[in-house]
């Protein structure tokens, strides 16, 4: 006969009451407060040391998206598939968004009509706002889309071949927009839909000199208000936006702050005081050096990090001697200390290999472990096997070599006593140039930079990275590296559809170039950010575009009673 | 004990000399024991800076990233910096550096004040109003403005720091010289040297400039601290002498600024070098002042 | 004094013309020029063609003697100092925006610097090489040792440790908002006009010493009269001259900025837009602001020259 007690269905069941229990307590917790209107943010974004440089995208300046709030593009990211819903997409990348977190911003939805041809829907109801001497309150249409574009391209300071690819843009009906490209580049959505240049301009503003802050004026949720130049930008909301928010199964109008102020600050232990003190609401870029401290005089502060969105390496010419042999290259690879270089110059902030792709993107990114054995010993401490390959290249003595780098980064300039320590070990000796930044940048532009070039170079996206610093001719190619069989693979990249194959390629290239070690590749750092408590519906989340936070800060409520109860004014 | 009066020549040289006036190190000590403090302080820093690679206890450079950011201990008396490089022998080199940033840049621009205020002072006339006008022009531009466009040309680097800074208090230590001049060419041994035909350079060589050392001496002596601050103040701005050399304005806006929170030794000790030192350049300065030259007292 | 006036005013002109034609040569000699800065902002390799386009389109693509040509032309015919070549806004509305900050910070910082200043180098003179002297004379040449971007540094970081508190930096127009305004230029005005304070403190030191040993300071102390109304009727007139002198010393400073001081507390000055401007390249600002300096600081030269005249009667202009 049984024991009297629990049947098995019984306890199964109160199991799995247990079981949901924690879960539903938690659900219970994390159900999102309702948000409140009204406030004003400040924040101190990831350039707080940058003021802006323009107001126009056709001003081709890289900054644009960031300053501009009031202008809105075609696609942006779905913030829905952040860490903080559940997904699995930080957010953080400079210029990419992967594209199963692609979102229409000003596209309702689009279609592949042939081979060569996109078909943009725009959304409908979608306002510019009256602006007083510039231009009535209208909605935006598909001519706004196309004469955006082709003043873009019109502009004497575009980039060349940027929109190459593209034959025409029309308006095939007001809400229509139709995309009439030359070839295929896997970059479209990129560069006129999220890109840096993407922002839609209305002609009246054009017409009334778009170059003059007081007269931008576009669909965003935030307008322009003020301009201190060298301490802030201010916004105000936008009290017609279009978009909306689901927070807590209710559906909400954005924006929720009626103010946003930009603070522009040079000195890094300024700005940390800020945050510090409550002056700042948010800070998106704070070095490891400063966390311990902030986080034991401001213990409320709420903190995310990511590893930088740019490689640091030291570039060697490969048109000279003696960089020309791969095995001085790999030599020297072998002959820092990389490891030491995390735990100890880096406090333990950095992680061995986040370039040229970053862990972010996906299935571009191939991680260190994964790959094949002559690329793993790049990355391991081995000065006599460095002697052994410098010997067998011919260079039993060691050389020497000219090394510039910029004296505008703190980083690096401690960053070189190290390098040139450890590369003295191996019989290397490295005369070292500090150069101002323009001038060092220049010297890279020129292609006359010295055959050791210290520097950060940021990803971009997962194909800009390879193409841009591995393709002679380019802008960030201080390594000189000139390899045809390379260049056509890139070309293959950019003209393959399916995105998988194209990952594939990536990753193989990635696999070719860091085994080939153009550079002395170094570790990468964590870059922190920290927001106060009263900053809600909020995760750390940075661009949702190129450059572009606009989405996410329109998204960010204050909870004023909160702040005020914490003893911040 | 009652000195003999003798009758005679001989015994006249055995007269008790009349009491000379004190010498000028014991009026200093005496008189002006700020001053001579800190030119006390002066002579040590100068003499470590000469004897630097023989007394740090390091290299300046010796990097030990396991050492890094250790407390001041025995091993190392002002601690160790982010790279692991003993403190305390950065700071012997950077008085090193300073000893010779400050003096070059201080001895040449007291040679170009000398030599403009001298010419300008004593040639007066249309020549002095034009040359004036051009100290004007020069002196109404902001010395760090003119330094960070200087340095953005040439790029950072010592010699092009030195020879800037030289030129900037050169030419604005050139009013002080000329006015001393001016004071100095009305009297009658300089009327009686031109009247007897004696050439111009002669009358500033043997005349003028004996005359005006007093102001030129204690224009160096304060230049030398104004030139190291001021090379502290374009390490800030990051257009200062590039690394790994140990300059003490490099040592505190860099990782004194940065490890604030983490090593304050970082940057009490650069810190309270260069403090010291252009306290002290500046007290035995203005003691110089006082005790040699009573019109020159008052002027920068 | 008319016609040394006029003398001046004269020989200003060949001098300021000269020194413009060297800033404006010498900012374009630079290494790294704007061109490059611009290009390389973007991803994709610019060709020739994209230079030559760029180059056009900032007027940069002429002989270096007509661009200059048009500059002083635009200077002289329009008031017109260009456009900067990033943002496309006019110079003068630029400087317009930043001088008065700088002119305020740096007046505020010589209120304060005379306020130490004045009350020590009259205290050390009447009580010449006491201990009480030392201490004062001490207390002023330390606050000169200390680089003034690390006391600016320990003024801003401390107290937001010890006390939760940090100055402002939020600026706003004096003309918007006066009290908010001084909030946060009262301390960074501190800070300079601290390191300003030594020099002064000489300066009004000696005066007062030189006229100390007068012969009517002597007589009115004989006849009795009480120390202060000696010291506040003759003494404390001859002070201006330090003042004034003061002025003329720091005029590039009220005019030109104090970087340091500007990039710590984030105030919106001339050092700063210079900084910037040299930077990214920017010659038309970087020569807009070297004229409007050098003109402005020569001019308030001039007027503390002729001031002289009034205060010092010795002084007399032929």
């Amino acid at each position: 006969m049984k024991p009297p007690g629990l049947r098995r269905r019984d306890a199964t069941r109160l199991l799995l009451a247990g079981a949901l229990l924690p879960t539903l307590a938690r659900a219970q917790a994390s159900r999102p407060e309702a948000p409140k209107y009204g406030g004003k943010l400040e924040i101190g974004t990831i350039y707080v040391t940058l003021s802006a440089l323009s107001w126009d995208p056709a001003d081709w300046a890289w900054k644009i998206n960031h300053d501009g709030g009031m202008y809105e593009q075609l696609f942006a990211a779905d913030l829905t598939k952040s860490k903080r819903h559940g997904g699995k997409h930080s957010f953080y990348a400079d210029a990419w968004i992967p594209p199963e977190a692609l979102r229409g911003e000003l596209a309702e939805s689009w279609r592949w009509i042939d081979p060569l041809k996109l078909e943009i829907k725009l959304r409908r109801g979608v306002m510019f706002p009256e602006k007083p001497g510039v231009m009535k309150a209208r909605e935006l249409v598909a001519d706004d889309v196309v004469f955006s574009f082709n003043r873009l391209w019109a502009s004497p300071k575009k980039t060349a071949a940027y929109f190459d690819h593209v034959r025409k843009v029309s308006a095939a009906d007001r809400h229509t927009v139709v995309f009439d490209f030359a070839e295929f580049n896997a970059e479209w959505d990129y560069r006129f839909g999220y890109g840096y240049y993407s922002g839609i301009v209305p002609k009246e503003v054009a017409d009334a000199g778009a170059t003059n802050w007081k007269n931008a004026n576009g669909s965003g949720p935030f307008l322009l208000a003020d301009h201190t130049p060298g301490n802030s930008q201010v916004y105000a909301k936008n009290p017609n936006y279009w978009d909306k928010e689901t927070i807590g199964g209710t559906e909400y109008k954005l924006p929720f702050v009626d103010q946003i102020v930009y603070r522009t600050i040079k000195d890094e232990a300024t700005f940390i005081t800020a945050l510090r003190t409550g002056k700042l609401d948010m800070l998106e870029t704070i070095r490891w050096q400063n966390v311990a401290e902030l986080k034991k005089n401001a213990p409320a502060l709420q903190w995310e990090r990511s590893l930088a969105m740019s490689g640091t390496f030291v570039a060697m010419r490969v048109d000279q001697k003696p960089f020309d042999d791969v095995r001085v290259r790999r030599a020297l690879n072998m002959a820092v200390n990389k490891e030491e270089m995390i735990k100890a110059y880096y406090g333990g902030n950095a992680e061995m290999f986040a370039y040229p792709q970053h862990p972010d993107y996906g299935g571009y990114f191939e991680p260190l472990s994964a790959m094949p054995d002559s690329v793993k010993e790049l990355f391991v401490y081995d000065p006599a096997k460095a002697k052994r390959l410098l010997a067998e290249a011919g260079y039993p003595n060691g050389f020497s070599f000219k090394l510039q780098f910029t004296t505008a980064n703190p980083d690096h300039v401690d960053m070189v006593p190290l390098l040139v320590a450890y590369l003295g070990q191996v019989g290397v000796k490295v005369e070292v140039q500090g150069m101002e930044y323009p001038s060092f940048l220049s010297a890279m532009t020129t292609r006359t930079n010295a055959p050791g070039y210290l520097m950060n170079n940021g990803h971009t996206n997962p194909m800009t990275t390879l193409r841009k610093s591995f393709v002679p001719g380019q802008v960030w190619n201080p390594s000189q590296w000139n390899d045809p069989a390379f260049s056509k693979k890139i070309d293959a990249m950019y003209a393959e559809r399916d995105e998988g194959r194209r990952q594939a390629l990536a990753r193989e290239m990635v696999r070719e170039i860091v085994d080939k070690a153009p550079y002395i590749w170094l570790p990468t750092q964590y870059i922190y950010r920290a927001w106060w408590p009263w900053v809600k519906n909020y995760g750390g989340e940075v661009r949702a575009g190129a450059v572009r936070p606009w989405p996410i800060y329109a998204r960010i409520w204050v909870d004023q009673e909160l702040k005020k109860r914490m003893g911040f004014a | 004990m009652a000195a003999v009066i003798p009758a005679t020549g001989v015994a006249a040289a055995a007269l008790p000399a009349a009491p000379r006036p004190p010498g000028f190190f014991v009026r200093l000590f005496r008189d002006k024991p700020l001053g001579a403090a800190g030119g006390v302080l002066l002579l040590f820093f100068l003499v470590v800076g000469l004897f630097a690679p023989w007394l740090a206890p390091y290299g300046y450079n010796e990097i030990a990233p396991i050492e890094r950011l250790k407390p001041p201990s025995w091993s190392h008396w002002f601690g160790t910096d982010n790279l692991g490089r003993d403190v305390l022998s950065r700071c012997i080199h950077g008085a090193q550096l300073s000893v010779i940033i400050g003096c070059t840049a201080a001895a040449l621009a007291t040679v170009i004040s000398a030599l403009i205020g001298i010419v300008s002072g004593y040639l007066g006339g249309r020549f002095d109003l034009v040359v004036q006008r051009f100290v004007d022009a020069w002196q109404s531009f902001p010395d760090l403005i003119i330094l960070i466009v200087v340095v953005s040309v040439i790029g950072p680097g010592m010699p092009q720091i030195i020879g800037t800074l030289a030129l900037l208090l050169g030419i604005a230590g050139s009013r002080i010289v000329r006015s001393a001049v001016i004071g100095v060419r009305e009297h009658m041994y300089v009327h009686s040297a031109q009247s007897i035909g004696a050439s111009m350079p002669r009358i500033l060589w043997r005349h003028i400039l004996p005359n005006v050392m007093p102001p030129i001496i204690v224009l160096f002596t304060t230049r030398v601290g104004t030139v190291i601050l001021a090379e502290s103040g374009l390490s800030f701005l990051g257009l200062g002498v590039p690394p790994p050399a140990p300059t003490w304005g490099s040592m505190l806006s860099g990782s004194g600024r940065t490890y604030m929170f983490q090593g304050p030794w970082l940057a009490l000790a650069p810190g309270l070098c260069l403090t010291a030192v252009v306290y002290a350049t500046n007290v035995f300065g203005d003691a110089l002042r006082d005790l040699l030259d009573p019109r020159m007292r008052g002027i920068k | 004094m008319g016609a040394y006036l006029a003398r001046r005013l004269l020989a200003l002109i060949p001098t300021l013309l000269l020194a413009s034609i060297i800033v404006f040569v010498t900012i374009r000699l630079i290494p790294g020029d704007v061109i490059d800065l611009m290009l390389s902002q973007n991803d994709v390799a610019a060709d020739k063609k994209s230079r030559e386009q760029v180059m056009a389109a900032l007027g940069l693509d002429h002989p270096m003697w007509l661009q200059y040509g048009r500059w002083i032309a635009a200077i002289l015919f329009h008031g017109d100092l260009g456009q900067s070549l990033w943002q496309n806004t006019p110079v003068t509305e630029l400087l317009a925006g930043r001088l008065p900050v700088t002119f305020q910070l740096g007046l505020m910082a010589m209120v304060v610097a005379l306020s130490i200043a004045l009350p020590i180098g009259i205290y050390s003179a009447l009580r010449q090489d006491t201990a009480g002297d030392y201490l004062a004379r001490s207390f002023s040449i330390l606050l000169l040792a200390v680089p003034s971007f690390w006391l600016g540094t320990m003024v801003m970081v401390f107290p937001s440790i010890w006390w939760g508190w940090s100055p402002e930096v939020n600026y706003v127009r004096f003309l918007d908002d006066p009290l908010q305004n001084l909030k946060q230029m009262a301390i960074p005005a501190i800070v300079l006009g601290a390191g300003l304070s030594a020099i002064t403190m000489r300066l009004t030191r000696t005066m007062m010493l030189e006229v100390l040993r007068q012969d009517y300071i002597r007589t009115a102390w004989a006849k009795g009269l009480p120390e202060s109304l000696v010291v506040l009727r003759h003494a404390l007139r001859n002070a201006m001259v330090p003042v004034v002198t003061l002025i003329g010393l720091q005029a590039p400073l009220l005019i030109g900025g104090a970087v340091i001081i500007e990039q710590i507390f984030v105030i919106p000055g001339m050092g700063l837009l210079l900084l910037d401007a040299v930077n990214q390249r920017d010659y038309p600002i970087i020569t807009g602001v070297f004229l409007v300096v050098g003109v402005a600081v020569t001019f308030i030269n001039l007027m503390v020259d002729l001031s002289y005249g009034v205060l010092d009667p010795k002084v007399r202009y032929r």
